[in-house]
């Protein structure tokens, strides 16, 4: 990971808040309002985080929430899952752990997402689907909703399954690299 | 492929485990030509610092997350006993679902809806559309369901003739098992010996049942007389399966006339990973209770000692003892240095930043894309990160590549050969990354001073001496990181991948090596603590590549 590259973006094209979340312009963030961003998160251009999916009903109302040492990828969807409970159609919140990686255009509609969780590219995430601390889902893998992936684990195919036990140094192996990768996530002027 | 590092581990005959005991001196890696080189190396993240053997520390189940006691494990035939079932089409996880309420005639209510919906509830999988209804299966209520099916899967003839034999032959394990100390090698052989003749004859009596031809042959006069093989045949009658099986070929025969639906027939890994018999007819396939997962303890299987052990919650990644070889062994980065410009690869990307835009994986192709081309010579950096709370001191020593009789080596490696040193891991450059913390090297030659010639690395790989050139040697040193430069020359006819195996010693000083202290103590006062130096050795394999015919 020393000789790892910066990877550098060009200055106008992101926002940085005072807490180190950068945010594309070019990502379409709907109801900023209704989503927190825990500090030092990437947000990639086209990404769409559909904060604006609230529940219904009166006050404020918190949809979406991301962790610290986030990537959402180019391409990406979040959108909150919602289902009809008792006749009543309503979206439900998302939460998202810190040190969670969601790679290219997948789409995410789960319920949970807990911490150290590396999610591949073009990978779907059903409705209120929990994926617990420290697991892996590979590229292409589609989690049909309802699923739950416990810790630890990898799931991979179209349904996704349970493929193998990640080793127990996990969760720091993947806490250097969003580190990592945060930090030679670079502006480059002009 | 990137340039790559792998580390080798001692116990190559288990692929995915292990670590690094102190090697004993005439110990060598495999070359990288020999078959077991592929077992026996492993990226540092999967290792442990001993070797490992697994033991069961808990169940859970992976849907529910329920942990369930080990008492009842073993009852519940190591599957989930709640509500947890798999897709017997797609394997996926089903769902309880529940009928659509009765319609009022009038449409002017609202349908009464019930809190937990209303009977029949049945199982439906969310991926593939499959449901229980189709395969006959309905439950009044939505828990429990495990004990619902339960009568189902305990009434199978397969599983009643399992039990059956289960407790015919428990005693006979038992005894075995009990008495070994007792009884002397010969009884247990002719023990073991009946035992085994037993389940011959029982087999062949099953046999026999099953296809018709074989009874006169095969069966033996003796094994007739056998109590097992009464005890078989007074079992053929209450056996229904050879009907059944007569059914399913006549469907499979009526199959062939028809039009033919590869669906229709369960397939293989349909029927064979249920606890009992599944139908072949796909249509009739029925859920499966989910199997449980397990936490592992793992300890060395030499010391007995345990390098990990979780915590008890199914869900919790902590451990309560946590030995990774990544804690302890420097880890090694590998960098081939782009050929044609020898500056250092920063200023390269950054000329090329602006088309590389954000895409990471755009500067990573840039190194792995190159080619090595016969004839030339490359340069190569090695990046040491020092994990320990102690400086280290460390060498290497390359493993010269094979050469094929007569044939000259296909590459040459150069690497320093003198030792070099690297900081000492504290949390603080975690924080700051952009401070120069040059070490003064003469620090830790004094602090290490007093240390044995190491035997081991006597035998240095003196004949690259006299290639003394700016890119071999050490090249930078900040925090606890310090970068090595190599050169490798690639023969003119050689071909095949680039890999060599480096020996890697290094020297630290520590009181008690196993012990994480967690104190980053000034090394002075390790100097004055009086700790010994101790020195450990592994090997790693570097691969740089294939090589690519000049053109």
């Amino acid at each position: 990971m020393n000789f790892a590259q910066p990877v550098y973006y060009p200055k106008a094209d992101y926002i940085e808040t005072d807490t180190g979340n950068k945010v594309s312009r070019r990502a379409t963030i709907a109801g900023p309002q209704n989503i927190i961003l825990g500090g030092k998160t990437i947000i990639s251009s086209t990404a769409i985080i559909r904060g604006d999916l609230r529940r219904t009903g009166p006050g404020h109302a918190v949809v979406i929430s991301l962790g610290k040492y986030c990537l959402i990828s180019e391409g990406c969807i979040l959108r909150p899952p919602y289902k009809t409970y008792r006749g009543n159609f309503n979206y439900y919140p998302m939460k998202i752990g810190d040190h969670v990686h969601i790679g290219a255009n997948t789409v995410v509609e789960a319920a949970m997402i807990g911490n150290y969780v590396e999610i591949g590219k073009n990978c779907i995430i059903g409705k209120f689907t929990m994926i617990k601390d420290c697991a892996k889902i590979a590229d292409n893998t589609v989690i049909p909703p309802n699923t739950v992936v416990p810790a630890l684990v990898l799931f991979s195919g179209s349904p996704g399954q349970f493929v193998e036990n990640l080793p127990e140094s996990t969760q720091e192996l993947f806490e250097s690299q969003t580190k990592q990768y945060y930090n030679r996530f670079q502006p480059l002027e002009g | 492929m990137p340039a790559s590092i792998l580390y080798h581990c001692t116990c190559t005959s288990v692929p995915s485990s292990s670590v690094i005991g102190a090697p004993p001196a005439p110990f060598t890696a495999p070359p990288p030509q020999h078959p077991l080189h592929a077992f026996g190396f492993h990226p540092l993240p999967t290792l442990y610092f001993c070797e490992e053997c697994d033991d069961v520390s808990g169940y859970y189940c992976p849907n529910c997350l329920f942990e369930v006691p080990s008492a009842s494990v073993r009852a519940e035939k190591n599957r989930c006993a709640r509500n947890c079932f798999l897709c017997p089409q797609c394997s996926n996880t089903l769902s309880i679902v529940s009928s659509d309420p009765p319609l009022n005639p009038d449409n002017r209510h609202p349908p009464v809806i019930n809190s937990v919906g209303d009977p029949p509830f049945f199982l439906y999988c969310n991926y593939c559309r499959w449901d229980s209804a189709e395969a006959g299966i309905t439950f009044d209520k939505p828990t429990g369901l495990a004990l619902q099916l339960q009568k189902t899967e305990d009434s199978s003839p397969d599983t009643l003739e399992f039990d059956r034999l289960k407790e015919h032959f428990e005693p006979l394990i038992r005894i075995s098992h009990v008495q070994p100390t007792a009884i002397t090698a010969h009884t247990i052989q002719t023990h073991s010996h009946s035992a085994l003749s037993a389940i011959n004859a029982a087999a062949s009596s099953a046999l026999a049942r099953d296809v018709p031809g074989l009874r006169r042959k095969r069966v033996d006069p003796n094994a007739a007389k056998d109590e097992y093989g009464a005890y078989y045949r007074s079992r053929i009658d209450s056996i229904s399966g050879g009907g059944e099986v007569h059914a399913e070929v006549e469907w499979l025969k009526d199959m062939a006339q028809e039009e033919f639906l590869l669906g229709d027939v369960s397939r293989l890994e349909q029927r064979w990973v249920g606890s009992w018999v599944q139908s072949l007819k796909s249509i009739d396939l029925k859920p499966l209770r989910i199997p449980l997962h397990s936490k592992q303890t793992k300890r060395c299987p030499k010391c007995r000692h345990i390098l990990i052990k979780p915590e008890q919650k199914s869900q919790s990644t902590r451990y309560k003892i946590k030995l990774m070889a990544a804690n302890y062994l420097p880890s090694i980065d590998v960098l081939l240095v782009p050929p044609l410009t020898a500056q250092p690869s920063a200023t390269l990307s950054r000329a090329t930043g602006g088309k590389a835009k954000q895409s990471g994986a755009a500067a990573d192709d840039a190194n792995a894309g190159q080619a090595l081309q016969q004839g030339k010579t490359y340069a190569f950096q090695l990046a040491f990160t020092n994990p320990l709370y102690e400086p280290i001191q460390v060498r290497m020593t390359v493993q010269r590549p094979q050469s094929k009789q007569g044939k000259r080596a296909p590459f040459a490696v150069s690497l320093p050969t003198s030792s070099f040193s690297i900081s000492a891991f504290a949390e603080a450059w975690e924080y700051d990354d952009e401070e120069d913390a040059e070490i003064n090297d003469d620090d830790i030659e004094d602090m290490l001073a007093g240390r044995g010639t190491d035997g081991s690395l006597a035998a240095r790989d003196s004949g690259k001496k006299g290639a003394s050139n700016s890119t071999v040697g050490v090249l930078e040193r900040k925090a606890n990181v310090t970068k090595v430069g190599g050169e490798v020359v690639i023969g003119r006819e050689s071909d095949g991948n680039v890999q060599f195996n480096v020996l890697v010693s290094y020297t630290y000083r520590a009181d008690d090596p196993t012990e994480e202290t967690g104190s980053s103590a000034a090394p002075k006062t390790a100097v004055s603590g009086g700790g010994e130096n101790k020195t450990f050795s592994f090997y790693i394999v570097v691969d740089l590549g294939t090589i690519s015919p000049a053109s």
